[in-house]
């Protein structure tokens, strides 16, 4: 995994995240209380003196783990985030992609309906997956939450388009050129508070952190934020195999980000 | 590890992708389920394997054999990371490719030397927008090889023919050339055995070669501060502005804006949460200013005595996606600004497949041109040949993008 220049990395997303709040009036962050989100607030904290400017929303299904509740609710308090907790109801009977098309997507549109949010934050990444690479730094939704693949703006050196298409919103990819491991090295350098799943437990540990639903943990001993870094290094095994939408079949990350999915 | 961006150009099915999936199966830089997943999918379209499909993963793309938006991966050659910009090369999604395009300073241009393939109109006009975008440095990398078996001669006309093109459009950066089979993974990382007439290097060494050989005489910049204005930082205290450094130092003392010759003192200067004494190019700082302004957006910092452009009037080497004409109803985005086009004077069309000039008063779509911008105010700008991030735009006809430009 190649690890790059964090110093780079960090003044582009600083950029970024200033960028979207020069141009946009009403906008949110979607934090999953995961690394990537968690990095992207430590990053707004640097951009906005210390501060994290906008909400933040937590899509909850009520079937987080346990820690992940407690990592938000301590970090609420210290980084004194404004949390919007967005319910989204689980029904049992549907799970994989129809539960993260249907309940997430589902929640997340009330909530922005609800607080007229224009523009959304959200902590992709290029190399997490085949169809989030084709992302734009500024990704248009229409009001249905439709990306439009197939005509996405253009995007040129470090100019985003902010133009709102059919009363929709536009989706802020501030870290889309991080790579998982340029993550961790920045954790460790900005003594970043993680969430303590991402740590092995009995040989066990999640590299990526999804519901108690559809994410199961990986063989690992990483015990600490040294030892992951050492693991990803050598590792061939890709960051989301413990996440079930994403191999269920062909296609599926594709179909749920052009409903409006993160 | 230094990241070094390597734009793919070239017309569609002559190999971007393909050689992409193959550099990084080369160089194990892609996973195994990653590989696996695209030779299934290869299998299930009744396809021989096809290493493109380790980069085309939306649906459309793999049923119709096309590349629709640009994607990135990258790749580890001895000390340097390249991350490989992919991108369409289909002519009605050249808005895509510069997307991909515009984020790199080298670029490996693939022609193929299969019969009734070969150089295509498309093939120039990449290279003649990738050099707009601020492409330097150009691999020419004639794939198929192994349709011609191995045809020195072939090779030799291909890699001719584009030598005179590059030197029409006075192209002028560092070229080379290197003949292989990205299908078949020759002369990519090793000397291939059925091409003994190549003398050079393969393709990653020649492009590592040519990326180390531009960082050496990487010499006298433009070193006045240039600085534009993002806005502020927090909407309670209209005292501290955003900005990002485009060239030379920002330090703490005088300040001057423009346009509009605004005097500021700049009291503080806050890089990361952290006060510094200065910061340098490519900073994004915080700057505490002694008087509020209205409006900050799109300014240009500068130091007294040392203003930038300041103008609503200038020429520029554009190209345009769609039909131009003097009542074309343009908007240039510049610098975070978007300003109105008053007046268009359409002083020549180039034909960037060939670098022909015209005067028919219009420009037509996928060509280049010369014009002369009136704008509805004044703008702060540099020329291209002084400093590129301050002298280059994108346009707008009628809400849509257009193209792009930069001043000369």
């Amino acid at each position: 995994m190649i690890e790059q220049n964090l110093k780079e990395l960090e003044e582009r997303s600083i950029f970024i995240l200033r960028e979207a709040r020069s141009k946009f009036k009403n906008i949110a962050a979607l934090w999953s209380m995961g690394k990537d989100s968690t990095t992207m607030l430590a990053l707004a904290r640097k951009a906005f003196l210390g501060k994290v400017p906008f909400p933040v929303i937590h899509i909850d299904n009520g079937i987080d783990f346990p820690e992940t509740y407690k990592f938000r609710d301590e970090l609420t308090r210290k980084w004194k985030l404004n949390l919007i907790v967005a319910k989204s109801e689980i029904k049992p009977e549907i799970s994989g992609f129809s539960c993260c098309g249907a309940n997430k997507t589902e929640a997340l549109k009330k909530v922005m309906k609800q607080y007229k949010f224009d523009a959304l934050i959200v902590s992709i990444r290029r190399d997490e997956h085949g169809v989030r690479a084709k992302e734009r730094v500024f990704s248009p939704r229409d009001k249905n939450f439709k990306w439009n693949y197939k005509d996405q703006p253009a995007e040129l050196w470090d100019d985003y388009s902010s133009k709102i298409e059919n009363e929709g919103h536009v989706r802020i990819h501030p870290l889309l050129d991080w790579n998982e491991i340029d993550i961790w090295n920045y954790i460790k350098k900005e003594h970043i508070p993680v969430n303590p799943l991402y740590f092995s437990r009995n040989g066990f540990r999640y590299r990526s952190l999804g519901c108690t639903h559809c994410t199961v943990p990986l063989k690992s001993n990483a015990k600490n934020v040294d030892d992951i870094i050492k693991e990803l290094k050598t590792t061939t095994v890709e960051e989301r195999s413990g996440r079930e939408q994403d191999k269920e079949k062909e296609y599926v990350m594709q179909k749920l980000r052009a409903l409006g999915y993160m | 590890m230094l990241v070094e961006n390597v734009t793919m150009l070239g017309h569609k099915d002559h190999g971007k992708s393909t050689l992409i999936g193959s550099i990084l199966m080369l160089t194990n830089s892609v996973s195994n389920t990653r590989i696996e997943e695209a030779k299934k999918y290869s299998e299930k379209l009744g396809k021989p394997f096809e290493p493109a499909f380790i980069l085309d993963s939306l649906e459309e793309e793999r049923e119709g054999g096309l590349t629709i938006d640009s994607t990135r991966a990258e790749a580890k050659y001895k000390d340097l990371a390249f991350e490989f910009i992919d991108v369409p090369g289909h002519e009605e999604l050249i808005k895509n490719m510069m997307s991909g395009a515009s984020f790199a300073e080298t670029a490996i241009l693939l022609v193929s030397a299969k019969p009734g393939e070969g150089i295509r109109k498309q093939t120039k006009r990449h290279v003649f927008v990738a050099k707009m975008l601020g492409i330097e440095n150009l691999i020419v990398a004639v794939n198929k090889m192994d349709t011609v078996n191995y045809d020195e001669n072939i090779y030799n006309k291909i890699a001719e023919s584009i030598g005179r093109f590059l030197s029409n459009i006075k192209f002028g950066g560092e070229v080379r050339y290197v003949p292989i089979s990205a299908y078949k993974g020759e002369n990519i990382i090793r000397r291939p055995a059925n091409m003994k007439w190549y003398k050079g290097m393969p393709l990653l060494e020649e492009l590592y070669r040519l990326i180390k050989g531009a960082d050496k005489k990487d010499e006298n910049r433009f070193n006045k501060l240039r600085a534009v204005v993002q806005g502020f930082i927090d909407n309670d205290n209209k005292k501290l502005i955003s900005a990002k450094v485009l060239s030379g130092k920002i330090e703490k003392g005088k300040i001057m804006l423009f346009p509009g010759n605004i005097e500021r003192n700049a009291k503080k200067i806050i890089l990361k949460g952290k006060a510094v004494a200065k910061a340098g190019e490519g900073s994004s700082v915080a700057i505490e200013i002694d008087k509020e302004i209205e409006n900050p957006r799109g300014l240009v910092i500068a130091k007294k005595g040392e203003e930038p452009i300041v103008a609503n009037k200038l020429n520029a080497l554009i190209f345009t996606t769609a039909k131009l004409t003097p009542s074309s109803k343009i908007t240039i985005k510049i610098l975070g600004n978007e300003v109105k086009c008053n007046k268009l004077n359409i002083i020549k069309q180039i034909d960037a497949t060939t670098g022909a000039l015209s005067k028919k008063g219009l420009i037509e779509p996928l060509h280049a041109g010369i014009l002369e911008l009136e704008l509805e105010s004044d703008i702060a700008f540099e020329r291209y040949s002084v400093l590129k991030s301050m002298g280059r735009f994108s346009f707008y006809i009628e809400n849509k993008f257009g193209g792009i430009g930069i001043v000369e």
